[in-house]
């Protein structure tokens, strides 16, 4: 078997990651280094627009053209904005995805020093993490890891004697997905309730408090350090197809060994599911799957052999996502499954634009009958007018059309389910799973949908 | 280029369903369609307030050309305008989702239409009908929400929202409140305070208004319903302050029911303050005179002429001093001043107050003859303001919202050349972060505005004379000059602060385009406003990059025609005293006066040597309960007449309702007592106007005046294309059926003989004038029909035509005959720079600050609410220094009063100044010597008992007021039974 290279994740430690002195051993800041002291900002950021890195937190936009946009100004401009800023999107609370906790969890100096590579790029000053709130232990690594770096002159003024200052704080959300939606984030943190904000202008002209701000996901940033030390060919031929890179995918359902690994940007769902996720759990056969995330749509068995790149994922009516795919199996209720998914939605939505804050909790409504066995055959025509009236271009954010996506395709992929729910007056999985037992609009807390 | 030439240039085509429109540049595209009088129903967005693209529904279908025939859905408010750009309302795709976006939203919202105070004028109810959204779909339960104590003034209904952020981004954004907010998520957004409690903002009542649903409504009106289509209205000018904010008042059953907005769009443009809203209540209070008294009737019926003139005969040519009124129309000003003569009119200002005045004048003169001072929206565009010894949120609550808006200027620029538009309401406000344009105040007391500033100063009054003096003259010195300057002793005797206040104003003031400078007389000080004209004057020749406008806000809503009467010859209270003692005049005519420049002991004095007194008002006052005779004189609701605002404006307001008999306007009063005391012989100049004789109504009046003195303004009144509009909707109801109590027979409608409106629903609509009683528009039963009448959104009103200005040219014969005792004028000022005393000034207070607002019961129990405890603010300095401690209760005491207040320490406070919100001490806008002294736990518990006690004895007048006017009801005052004064 070739060896796979994996930058992502081979200094990842889950039990106890790499001290500083460790990472710096092991080869770590040799990027960061090589950015401050023998790139331009220019410099890098052609090197990152060259190496094809395209966004991981979901919607694949390429990270180059996207810090391209930011105003750049000499020294001694009076026009300069007093503050730039970098985020890191950190807040992960996509159903089934868990690719950043792991590598917050196992190597926050990764982080540290791509946000160093970033924040050069774009002259900024000052850098925030915006952690998912439930995350502890990577929140106390990183304060660990920025502490350290904050010691050795790897944050803080002029970094490793170059006349390059920035500042990096942890701040840990209150718990809501929206804040990861990255100008609900930016509102967030700047106190104001995580509401998505109106685009133009985007973040990167006016974002955090007003300033120029880039907010990149967390395994975005974390292919930098490689990408500086590596080159943009090194990076584009670790994948075999057009989109370059390594990716984190990962699998939940009901599959023989769950969990996540770095893999060439582009490997088949096949490869991921049968040889990595070990194949279906005994007793359990293929029924589809959500290829990235909660907020695409499900594909089927026959689309096993295709690539998950954001390309060819796109071709067979889906969309990458966050590459981690949910796995529904014929013994659960693909009713049931999108029920639980549009709940978690409905309780999350901000609550800002009509089409989804009072069009998910519809969904629920209906759903939650046709589940119970009371629906009617116009149910199904609510359904498909609620996935129209939420569809892009009607809401305010991308949210609303994320949680249509699985909807839309299981009344596509499984009309029959809905209809037998319909005209049998019952669900027919017998099995007790999660919905049935708490049949209620108003459960506590959306969640994931393992099992 | 004036407003109008510049949208005209600006406008570009758009194909609307395939016919081609001319839609300005400079709004969004839904502002565009709505401007073409189409219908295309919105939520979230508001002309003032701009876009967020929340509700999404203004959605239409937007093409590429004419060949694309699928289109892309776009929102109307988040979209510009742009060249040939092809869009259709009528769409399928379009219209099925603004069908769907209302669906969506009734999925919570509760079929209550027939119980919901919004009912019959509601934008939900409109727009609903409008997307033609008819059957429900949705089978689910409703959300339910627990609904605030808001205060005595907005109700809460949270059940009925939609979601639509209109609230709070007028309380919050807009208006700039702190007790209000959102929150929650997902289908469960609530928007309310933290916890119960009255609403603090000076605005509150403006969301009834912006609430497209009935969560917020008008309380008061609410306690004593109408529906709208069943109320009569007229256009009314607010009487509560000198901005002149335009307001339809509607009445019904002889009592006033509430006031809404007007919309006005060189003032008021979609908001009022609370004053403005609420204040009307004192028109139902209990204190209103509604009989004459002091005059034998001879039928028990009716009060006849003759009475009248019976009564009044026994001082047949004699002198009398007129008293005017800040509060009183322009003609009774007028009129009061040519029946007593010159020598013998008096605007019921002291020494100190006739100075200010003299001083006002002057800086009117000097500034205001080829220009004219800048209106509301004007100073919204202002990117710099020095704010001089105003506490605007209490004395002109709407220019404070102005000037906020104006604050946001310099962000709105920042987004402007980013290629963001105005309209862009929160991509603006993302643009701008904390930015705001330079504003610099100066007052004795914290205020709402402060938060604003770059910096503020709290200073006295003679203080803040001398940091304008300062200011002056470093501004008018070169460089070289000024490091001069600031080594000589005089630079040195300012603080820090106040150095740097003066060099920071000149900073900004070199960079501003439109700067502005503001300030009034509610501290009565002749110095400030001699300061600010030598400012001015130093500034004209500066050769500053823009001009510098001044504002100037006097207290009433008719001061500035009062000041336009004053002259040389007018007397001073003291003046009218002297004379009334030495015999020289037999008595006194009050008109709309509560003389509050008197003690107790000069009205007794007064009262003593009286032969007579004459008081014309509407509602009683410590001078009316003196008074020989006493006539009742109409409210702003009962009457008609002419207010001046700020800039000089006249404005008209229009009778609403005719009260019962004895009311009449006070200038028709007037014209009874020109008639029967016939002043002929005392006063020369109206030798020629002998044969006076009483006016009908306001044109009569206006000829007489224009026929006999040179001075008074050519008022034109509107023509009318055709016949009358009607102050009734189409659809009210009952009006021929109100008194079948009584009999059977329709009541006669009682003829306006004064104007263009009608006391019935059949006329004209309510647009055929410039002045209109209510809004309404097919389809547009809410305030938001207004977009029907106006020439483009949020631009001129259809029928707009020019406002007549009094004249600001005041010049003099001579200088010394006012009436200013400079020794006096300079005792009161020694005692206030004395410093050794503690000076209080009294923080503003929206609902006692008016004297007529705050006869409204509602008012009176705000004003002693129990919720804050009366506060003095004193330097931290001083409260270390007598060992005290904040939060402790200190017994306060001055002329003659004395109560308890708690204390609080303000960093900013130079050591001699104290500022506060007690109740009694509100009206010495001066400054006011007072001691301190400690009280006992005690002392304090039974002070709160005395407040509580005091405070259920408000809430049971507001109760029986309100039972009263329920009572009345029954009893339709109206004019049904001919007779009386009226009818002679
Ligand atoms: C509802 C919603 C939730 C999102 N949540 C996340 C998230 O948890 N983490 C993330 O990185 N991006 C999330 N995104 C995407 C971000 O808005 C943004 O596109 C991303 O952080 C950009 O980073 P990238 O360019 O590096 O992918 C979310 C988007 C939406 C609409
Ligand atoms: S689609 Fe609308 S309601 Fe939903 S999260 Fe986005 S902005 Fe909020
Ligand atoms: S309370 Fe009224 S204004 Fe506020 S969001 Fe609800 S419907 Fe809109
Ligand atoms: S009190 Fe003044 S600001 Fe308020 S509504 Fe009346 S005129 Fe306008
Ligand atoms: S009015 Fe346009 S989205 Fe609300």
């Amino acid at each position: 078997m070739i060896e796979i290279i994996r930058p992502l994740t081979q200094l990842v430690n889950l039990q106890s990651p790499l001290s500083l002195n460790d990472y710096i051993s092991e080869g770590g800041y040799q990027g960061a280094s090589k950015a401050l002291h023998d790139y331009s900002p220019k410099q890098v950021l052609d090197l990152v627009g060259d190496s094809g890195l395209k966004g991981r937190g979901g919607a694949g936009f390429p990270t180059g053209m996207k810090w391209s946009c930011v105003p750049m100004f000499e020294a001694d401009d009076d026009n300069a904005p007093a503050f730039k800023y970098l985020v890191a999107n950190a807040d992960e609370m996509e159903p089934g995805t868990f690719k950043d906790r792991y590598l917050l969890e196992g190597a926050p100096h990764q982080l540290v020093e791509a946000m160093i590579i970033a924040a050069y790029t774009i002259a900024a000053n000052r850098g925030y993490i915006f952690l998912r709130g439930e995350y502890h232990l990577a929140g106390k690594r990183l304060q660990q890891a920025i502490n350290e770096a904050y010691q050795q002159n790897w944050l803080g003024k002029n970094i490793q004697g170059t006349n390059f200052s920035f500042d990096l704080y942890v701040h840990t959300s209150a718990g809501r997905y929206i804040c990861g939606e990255e100008t609900a984030l930016i509102n967030a943190l700047e106190g104001r309730r995580a509401n998505p904000r109106a685009k133009p202008p985007f973040p990167q002209i006016s974002g955090l408090f007003g300033q120029p701000t880039v907010v990149n996901n967390v395994e975005t940033l974390c292919n930098l350090p490689h990408i500086v030390k590596q080159g943009a060919d090194w990076f584009k031929a670790l994948s075999p197809n057009s989109d370059s890179g390594t990716k984190i995918y990962a699998a939940c359902g009901r599959v023989k060994s769950p969990g996540l690994w770095e893999l060439p940007m582009g490997t088949t769902i096949r490869e991921i599911l049968y040889q990595h996720a070990g194949g279906m759990a005994g007793g359990f056969k293929l029924r589809g799957l959500l290829p990235g995330g909660a907020s695409t749509d499900f594909l089927l068995p026959e689309h096993l052999d295709t690539p998950m790149d954001f390309d060819s994922i796109a071709k067979v009516g889906s969309r990458l996502g966050t590459g981690g795919l949910i796995v529904l199996d014929d013994k659960n209720c693909p009713v049931a499954m999108v029920l639980n998914l549009m709940r978690f939605f409905a309780q999350e939505s901000c609550g800002f634009c009509t089409p989804c804050r009072d069009g998910t909790p519809w969904a629920v409504e209906v759903l939650t009958r046709i589940e119970q066995g009371t629906g009617r055959k116009e149910d199904l025509d609510t359904l498909y007018n609620l996935c129209d009236f939420m569809w892009l271009g009607k809401t305010h954010c991308a949210l609303a059309p994320g949680a249509v996506e699985p909807l839309k395709s299981a009344l596509r992929y499984f009309s029959d389910e809905f209809e037998q729910h319909i005209d049998n007056g019952c669900c027919s999985y017998q099995q007790d799973n999660i919905v049935n037992k708490s049949l209620t609009l108003q459960s506590s807390q959306g969640g994931a949908v393992h099992g | 280029m004036d407003d109008k030439n510049i949208s005209a240039a600006q406008k570009v085509t758009v194909y609307i369903d395939n016919i081609a429109y001319q839609v300005s540049k400079e709004n969004n595209l839904l502002a565009g369609v709505l401007s073409q009088k189409l219908n295309l129903p919105y939520f979230c967005w508001h002309p003032s307030m701009g876009s967020v693209g929340a509700c999404r529904q203004c959605a239409v279908t937007q093409y590429q050309d004419e060949n694309d025939t699928r289109g892309r859905l776009v929102m109307a408010c988040m979209t510009s305008v742009s060249d040939g750009m092809r869009i259709s309302l009528q769409d399928k795709d379009s219209a099925k989702f603004r069908e769907q976006v209302i669906g969506a939203m009734m999925t919570n919202h509760p079929h209550d239409c027939p119980v919901c105070a919004e009912g019959g004028e509601c934008h939900l109810q409109d727009m609903t009908v409008m997307t033609g959204h008819s059957v429900r779909d949705y089978q689910g339960t409703k959300r339910t929400f627990n609904n605030q104590y808001l205060g005595e003034l907005v109700g809460h209904e949270m059940n009925r929202c939609i979601t639509c952020y209109r609230c709070t981004r007028f309380y919050n954004d807009y208006a700039g409140g702190k007790d209000f907010g959102v929150y929650g998520s997902k289908n469960q957004v609530y928007f309310g305070r933290q916890k119960d409690g009255t609403l603090a903002s000076e605005f509150s009542g403006n969301l009834v208004e912006v609430c497209p649903t009935g969560v917020f409504t008008n309380k008061v009106f609410s306690a004593h319903y109408t529906r709208k289509w069943d109320l009569q209205s007229a256009p009314s000018v607010c009487a509560h302050c000198s901005v002149g904010c335009n307001t339809s008042i509607g009445e019904r059953y002889g009592s006033v029911r509430r006031v809404m907005n007007r919309y006005n769009y060189d003032l008021n443009g979609y908001f009022l303050c609370d004053r403005g809203r609420y204040g009307i209540g004192f028109v139902n209070s209990a204190q209103r005179i509604k009989k004459a008294q002091g005059i034998n009737q001879t039928s028990p019926e009716k009060l006849t002429r003759l009475d009248v003139s019976r009564a009044l005969a026994h001082f047949r040519d004699k002198r009398f001093i007129g008293i005017g009124s800040a509060r009183a129309s322009l003609e009774a000003n007028f009129y009061l001043k040519q029946i007593v003569g010159e020598d013998n009119f008096s605007a019921g200002y002291n020494r100190q107050q006739m100075a200010v005045a003299k001083e006002y004048q002057q800086l009117l003169s000097d500034n205001f003859i080829d220009d004219k001072m800048l209106s509301l929206r004007e100073i919204e565009q202002c990117d710099f303001i020095l704010l001089v010894g105003e506490d605007l949120t209490k004395t002109s609550p709407r220019i404070a919202l102005a000037l906020r808006q104006a604050c946001r200027n310099s962000g709105i620029e920042k987004a402007a050349s980013m290629g963001v538009a105005s309209w862009q309401d929160s991509a603006v406000r993302t643009i701008s972060g904390k930015r705001n344009s330079p504003f610099f105040a100066m007052q004795p007391m914290a205020t709402k505005l402060d938060e604003l500033t770059e910096q503020c100063l709290l200073l006295a009054p003679d203080d803040i004379e001398q940091v304008m003096l300062a200011l002056t003259t470093v501004l008018c010195l070169t460089d070289n000059e000024k490091s001069n300057y600031f080594h000589q002793e005089e630079w040195q005797a300012f603080t820090f602060e106040q150095q740097s206040f003066i060099n920071k104003v000149i900073s900004a003031l070199a960079t501003a385009k439109k700067p502005l400078i503001v300030t009034g007389d509610s501290l009565l000080s002749a110095k400030i406003l001699l300061a600010t004209n030598k400012l001015m004057a130093c500034l004209k020749n500066q050769a500053t990059p823009s001009k510098v406008n001044l504002v100037v806000l006097p207290s009433a809503s008719n001061s500035i025609g009062l000041l336009s009467l004053i002259d040389e010859k007018s007397i001073s209270s003291e003046q009218v005293l002297a004379k009334v003692s030495t015999k020289t005049v037999a008595g006194l005519i009050c008109l709309e006066q509560e003389l509050t420049v008197y003690t107790n002991e000069q009205l007794t004095l007064l009262r003593e040597h009286a032969e007579v007194i004459i008081v014309l008002d509407h509602s009683e006052s410590r001078v009316s309960q003196l008074a020989d005779i006493v006539l009742p004189a109409a409210a702003i609701s009962e009457g008609n007449g002419h207010f001046v605002n700020y800039q000089g404006r006249i404005q008209r307001f229009s009778q609403v309702h005719a009260a019962a008999l004895p009311i009449l306007d006070s200038w028709k009063w007037l014209s009874y007592i020109e008639k029967a005391l016939d002043f002929s012989i005392s006063n020369q100049a109206t030798l020629q106007r002998k044969k006076a004789k009483p006016k009908e109504n306001l044109a009569e009046l206006h000829d007489y005046f224009s026929e006999n003195f040179t001075l008074w303004p050519t008022l034109k009144d509107e023509q009318l294309e055709q016949k009358f509009v009607a102050r009734m909707t189409k659809r009210a109801s009952g009006r021929t059926s109100q008194s079948a109590n009584f009999s059977v027979h329709e009541a006669k409608v009682v003829e306006d003989k004064d104007q263009h409106y009608r006391f019935s629903m059949e006329g004209n609509k309510p647009n055929a004038v410039k002045n209109m009683p209510f809004t309404w528009a097919p389809g547009w039963n809410s305030n938001q029909s207004i977009n029907h009448h106006q020439v483009e959104i949020q631009g001129q009103l259809s029928h707009y035509s020019d406002d007549v200005y009094v004249s600001f040219n005041f010049t003099r014969e001579s200088d010394k005959n006012v009436a200013v005792n400079d020794d006096t004028l300079a005792a009161v000022i020694t005692d206030l720079t004395a410093k050794k005393t503690l000076t209080y000034f009294p923080q503003g207070c929206l609902f006692q600050g008016e004297w007529q607002s705050a006869l409204t019961a509602e008012f009176q129990l705000l004003a002693h609410s129990l919720e804050k405890n009366p506060t003095l603010y004193l330097s931290t300095e001083f409260v270390e220094s007598q060992g005290w401690e904040p939060g402790q209760w200190l017994n306060v005491s001055a002329d003659n009063k004395s109560c308890f207040a708690q204390l609080k320490c303000n960093n900013e406070l130079p050591q001699y100044l104290v500022y506060g919100n007690i109740n009694d001490f509100v009206d010495h806008k001066s400054g006011l010597s007072i001691k301190l002294t400690e009280v006992s736990e005690a002392d304090v518990i039974q002070y709160q008992k005395n407040r509580q006690t005091h405070y259920q004895h408000l809430k049971v007048i507001q109760q029986n007021t309100l039972k009263q006017l329920k009572i009345s009801d029954q009893h339709i005052p109206i004019r049904f039974v001919a007779g009386g004064l009226d009818d002679a």
